[in-house]
């Protein structure tokens, strides 16, 4: 039985297959956006172990392909095993080794990629400082202690930790926070609608606006926008509940022991030791006409710990590269009085370019050795 | 032994992450926003047309009018800002023809039914959703990051005869500008009507109209590229508009001191109208700003309508 497995995974043919079908993935993902849009492509395409598909008359989810995880794995397990079964020691086959090796470390390298990076954008409109980015579908709420002359001490809670509910406690907090209700995507309503219950909270604002939970958003263009009612539970008792929603455009505020605190539901926040500030927005126009010739922003980096102050221009192709991230000009603001830079981090984003290099330094060995072989044969004979 | 740390590997991997409970001290944030309670409180600013009636604004609302029509008939107005696409268009419009039961549209339907409008200088899209008891007028607008919802609902005939109206409010909002933003170089000017102005709908010649007075008179605001004709013959349309005979030169003519530099003012008086017209010539485009109406409310408002000319910001 084992036997039979270890051949399967170290066979040539196998290689071959999952190859093939990583090409019609490729494709038939490719094509899939237009419907589906980029991110849920993404998402249903390349990072799953399966394609599903539901029938019509059912909510069945029925595998129907393998999906970017699973052929990816395969290939990985599949090139180490038959390494191990083919490769012999003392035979010059280096070059193969290392165009295996590059292999691996380019599909290797994807997972880090996908494990490890992280996307965020950062708004600033004309004069703007800011000293964090934010995530486009993640959300966090903020337990904000102002109490502080010139600092704020901010405990965010994960969106993914407010959908377990229960009770959230941490030394950071000098209350419990009880989660009554929280739906990852809603839709808010003045007024009663079929669907729509009201939110019944004790404390702040929003008592009584009608509310309803939404599927789950996968458009590119859209994203999911939670609500949810918190109590406060201090060691005397209840502290009172307060609604929390990504619609609201103001915290909750209240007092705690003397000390000013905000509650808000926002983007997750990525803070930076350092602050980036935007001098200026330019959208250049082709003269005469309406056609964009180039989108720019200067921006001021300055670190107060190091000192460092320094001006630098973002334009397309030309990104800011600090700190391990990459800002990227990515949008602007309809009016061209802001910018959005989109914040990428990738701590594995050097694994392609040494698995490139890898692979062409095997592929050039082995080349030139055949060549040599081919040329010492030609002359015997 | 590969298989197990590759396994080892993968297990750690799909335990990392960001914690679900972080602790940062950050430099102190900007105070929250304002309340948007008020008018003067939110981004926003409005010329509020005749008859309709501010009310408390709401959690969501930076403002809220109450208008009512013929045998009682009522419409709320509202200004709704919403983080991102606020769910989006379609399903937005499809929202509200279920409210005033409509039957749901199809996307390619959908893409048929939006109206261009101009919301504070900017295009934005009008839907129209007429039901049987109530219908709704809702303008939407993208404006960095945020969905703005102009809304109104109310009794189908109330609604129908305020849609004009409606569209020049639409046109009347303005955005206060960042503090650091430099002003517009393009688009209309940003002017502050004095009090007892109200907005109506502006004719399709037309970037702004005021009624002033209660009706009695009327000030029109249009532009045109260049000199916009010249300052005579514009004096002589206008002389038409009031039954009189061009005038053949420049005699009677006035200037001001405008914070764009010095404009041209005539005033002039016929049968049954007067009508007091200044001429603000940029270095790329004309502005014309009129006041006409019944002779005593032309006197009456003249001084206030000059100050106004005289503050428009380019």
């Amino acid at each position: 039985m084992f036997a039979r497995i270890y051949r399967v995974l170290t066979s040539l043919k196998l290689t071959v297959a999952l190859l093939a079908l990583g090409l019609i993935l490729v494709f038939w993902g490719t094509l899939a956006q237009v419907n589906l849009g980029l991110y849920k492509a993404q998402n249903d395409f390349f990072r799953s172990f399966f394609i599903y598909w539901s029938p019509a008359w059912s909510s069945w989810k029925i595998p129907i392909f393998p999906g970017g995880y699973a052929i990816g794995w395969l290939l990985l397990v599949n090139l180490f095993a038959a390494h191990f079964r083919y490769y012999q020691p003392g035979q010059k086959k280096w070059g193969i080794v290392l165009i295996h090796l590059g292999v691996v470390l380019l599909l290797f390298g994807q997972l880090l990629t996908d494990v490890f990076s992280t996307e965020s954008t950062m708004h600033l409109r004309n004069g703007e400082t800011k000293n964090y980015s934010e995530a486009s579908r993640h959300f966090e709420l903020a337990v904000i202690d102002a109490s502080a002359a010139d600092s704020d001490k901010v405990v965010t809670i994960s969106s993914h930790r407010l959908q377990r509910g229960g009770d959230i406690t941490h030394e950071a907090l000098p209350f419990t926070l009880r989660i009554r209700r929280y739906y990852p995507n809603s839709m808010p309503s003045e007024k009663p609608l079929p669907g729509y219950s009201q939110m019944e909270t004790s404390a702040g604002f929003g008592n009584g606006i009608w509310w309803r939970e939404m599927p789950h958003e996968t458009d590119t263009d859209k994203r999911d926008m939670p609500s949810g009612i918190v109590e406060l539970i201090g060691p005397g008792g209840a502290l009172g509940s307060f609604a929390i929603s990504s619609y609201f455009n103001r915290p909750q505020e209240f007092t705690y022991d003397g000390r000013p605190y905000r509650l808000v539901l926002r983007p997750t926040r990525f803070y930076k030791p350092f602050t980036v500030h935007l001098v200026e927005f330019k959208h250049d126009r082709y003269p005469g006409t309406d056609i964009p010739k180039n989108f720019s922003s200067r921006v001021r980096v300055q670190r107060p710990a190091t000192g460092e102050d320094r001006e630098v221009l973002i334009y397309m192709n030309n990104p800011l590269r600090y700190e391990g991230e990459t800002y990227y000009q990515a949008s602007f603001d309809t009016d061209d009085q802001g910018t959005v830079l989109q914040v990428v981090r990738n701590p594995s984003w050097l694994t392609p370019y040494f698995s490139c290099v890898m692979v062409g330094i095997g592929l050039t060995v082995q080349f030139l050795k055949s060549l040599v072989e081919f040329a010492k044969k030609r002359k015997q004979a | 032994m590969n298989f197990r740390i590759l396994i080892t590997a993968a297990v750690l991997l799909a335990g990392c992450g960001r914690n679900d409970i972080n602790v940062y001290i950050v430099p102190k944030e900007a105070p929250p926003a304002p309340e948007p309670t008020t008018a003067n409180a939110a981004p926003v600013r409005w010329v509020t047309p005749a008859g309709w009636e501010p009310q408390q604004a709401g959690d969501f609302r930076v403002a809220s009018f109450k208008l009512t029509g013929a045998a009682g008939a009522q419409a709320d107005v509202s200004i709704v800002p919403l983080p991102g696409e606020a769910g989006g268009d379609f399903s937005n419009v499809n929202r509200w023809r279920n409210q005033v039961g409509l039957p749901p549209v199809s996307e390619t339907d959908f893409a048929t039914l939006g109206q261009p409008v101009e919301i504070a200088g900017q295009p934005g899209k009008l839907y129209e959703q007429d039901g049987e008891s109530s219908s709704i007028l809702a303008a939407i607008q993208v404006r960095d990051g945020t969905t703005w919802f102009y809304k109104m609902t109310g009794a189908p005939a109330l609604v129908t005869e305020q849609k004009p109206v409606f569209v020049a409010f639409l046109k009347s909002i303005q955005f206060q500008a960042a503090p650091a933003a430099a002003p517009s170089a393009e688009g209309t000017p940003q002017w502050n009507p004095p009090a007892g102005w109200a907005v109506a709908p502006a004719g399709q010649f037309l970037v702004a109209k005021f009624t002033v007075a209660g009706g009695a008179a009327a000030v029109n605001i249009s532009t045109a590229p260049g000199d916009g004709g010249g300052v005579m013959p514009n004096v002589n349309r206008w002389r038409k508009q009031l039954g009189l005979e061009p005038a053949t030169d420049a005699t009677g003519l006035q200037e001001i001191e405008t914070a764009a530099g010095r404009a041209t003012v005539a005033e002039m008086n016929g049968e049954k109208a007067a009508l007091v017209g200044v001429i603000v010539a940029l270095p790329d485009r004309a502005w014309f700003y009129k006041l006409m109406g019944d002779a005593g409310a032309v006197s009456a408002h003249k001084a206030e309508f000059l100050q106004f000319v005289r503050e428009v910001k380019y």
